[in-house]
């Protein structure tokens, strides 16, 4: 087996192991697992971090990667604000608002300079973070929690990115921009629930 | 593959034997699979680890060496009855830094590399202290956390090292931001209390 594929294999086994340990200590459900399901079981969160994805994709190199390894230190610092009860008003209409606007930037195929990019996807990252921030649990499991809604966000950005990758076809740009004005709609629609 | 990557992974496939290691070693065996265990230490680890494997390989070899001393430090010091304070925090302080570093590709001047691993090592030792055992016990068991912490930086630096495409290294950089994003909300969970 290759190097690369044997340590990944491992890093599965230990994730596996992790979560029997946690469950010796009768916090498997607040552990990873918790922290990983978090973020897949909010539908306004999985639709803009997928749309994360896809613009990164529609826009390129280096937007591609800057965004996934951005986003993810700009949330820690909405989740520290979270986490520290500091007030930080409008943040559920912001996460929805979120997916209107990163929607309707792919949609549109909008292509700002990468400095804009990142500031709008950063000022949404402060709000995603301070909701994931706020509901992470005090006591020994909040490191697992922890890493398993930053890795499950990770891993949403990384689909979205897979996705947007078939804009290279002219069907797949079609396609792609669809998924942003359906992401968008789907804002409109997580907006009006919360008025 | 490497004889100490080897022995790592062939650790990391151990793992789940012995999962009552998370909660405080009380063997060798669990002391061994402690850091693996511990999203904390493994945490720390794992973002040291990368940093580490981005280096040239003269500044691998001094990091790697300031943080083998750094955990000697600490576990003779818990030998010595040292009472720990801020361990856990100063290993999620270490794992945030190191991560964050990886995430921007901006390597720290060697002393300060080394100082970083060397206080990482020296957390994750006093962050193992186990209770409750008697003193013979409880220093194999910190011996078994001694090699266990070793074996567990070294495949995560060997492991790192490889990665050197473009693809890659923009992987490692993902994941040094999970990191770094991972151990700054617990850090500010802490000491927010």
């Amino acid at each position: 087996m290759r190097p690369l594929r044997l340590g990944l294999c491992s890093l599965l086994t230990w994730m596996l192991a992790s979560s029997v340990a946690a469950a010796h200590t009768g916090s498997f459900g607040g552990g990873f697992v918790g922290g990983f399901g978090h973020p897949l079981f909010g539908p306004d969160h999985v639709a803009a971090m997928v749309a994360v994805g896809l613009w990164g994709a529609f826009l390129g190199a280096p937007a591609i990667y800057v965004l996934p390894i951005v986003f993810p230190l700009v949330m820690a610092v909405g989740g520290v604000l979270g986490i520290l009860g500091l007030p930080l008003p409008g943040a559920e209409v912001a996460i929805a608002a979120s997916a209107v606007v990163l929607g309707m930037m792919v949609a549109t195929a909008a292509r700002p300079p990468l400095l804009v990019a990142a500031l709008v996807v950063g000022v949404f990252a402060i709000f995603h973070g301070y909701a994931h921030g706020a509901e992470l649990p005090p006591g020994a499991d909040a490191v697992a929690y922890s890493v398993g809604f930053v890795v499950a966000t990770g891993l949403l950005h990384l689909a979205g990115i897979a996705l947007g990758l078939t804009v290279r076809w002219p069907a797949g740009r079609i396609g792609v921009r669809g998924a942003g004005a359906a992401i968008a709609a789907a804002g409109v629609a997580f907006l009006w629930r919360l008025a | 593959m490497r004889p100490a990557a080897r022995l790592a992974l062939a650790l990391l496939a151990l793992a789940p034997v012995d999962a009552e290691a998370a909660g405080g070693a009380r063997s060798f065996s669990e002391g061994l699979l402690h850091p693996l265990l511990v999203p904390a230490h493994a945490l720390a680890a794992l973002g040291l680890g990368l940093l580490i494997g981005q280096q040239a390989f003269f500044v691998r070899r001094l990091a790697i060496a300031s943080y083998v001393a750094g955990l000697g430090m600490g576990f003779a010091a818990l030998i010595a009855a040292v009472t720990p304070t801020l361990a856990g925090e100063a290993l999620l302080a270490a794992a945030a830094m190191s991560g964050a570093l990886v995430a921007l590709a901006r390597p720290p001047p060697v002393s300060a590399g080394c100082l970083l691993a060397a206080i990482a090592g020296a957390a994750l030792a006093f962050d193992s202290s186990p209770g409750g055992i008697s003193v013979s016990d409880a220093n194999v068991a910190l011996a078994g956390t001694f090699c266990g912490a070793v074996l567990l930086l070294l495949a995560v630096a060997s492991l790192s090292t490889r990665l050197r495409g473009g693809w890659q290294r923009i992987g490692a950089r993902i994941v040094g931001s999970w990191v770094s994003a991972s151990a700054l909300m617990v850090l500010a969970l802490i000491l927010g209390r």
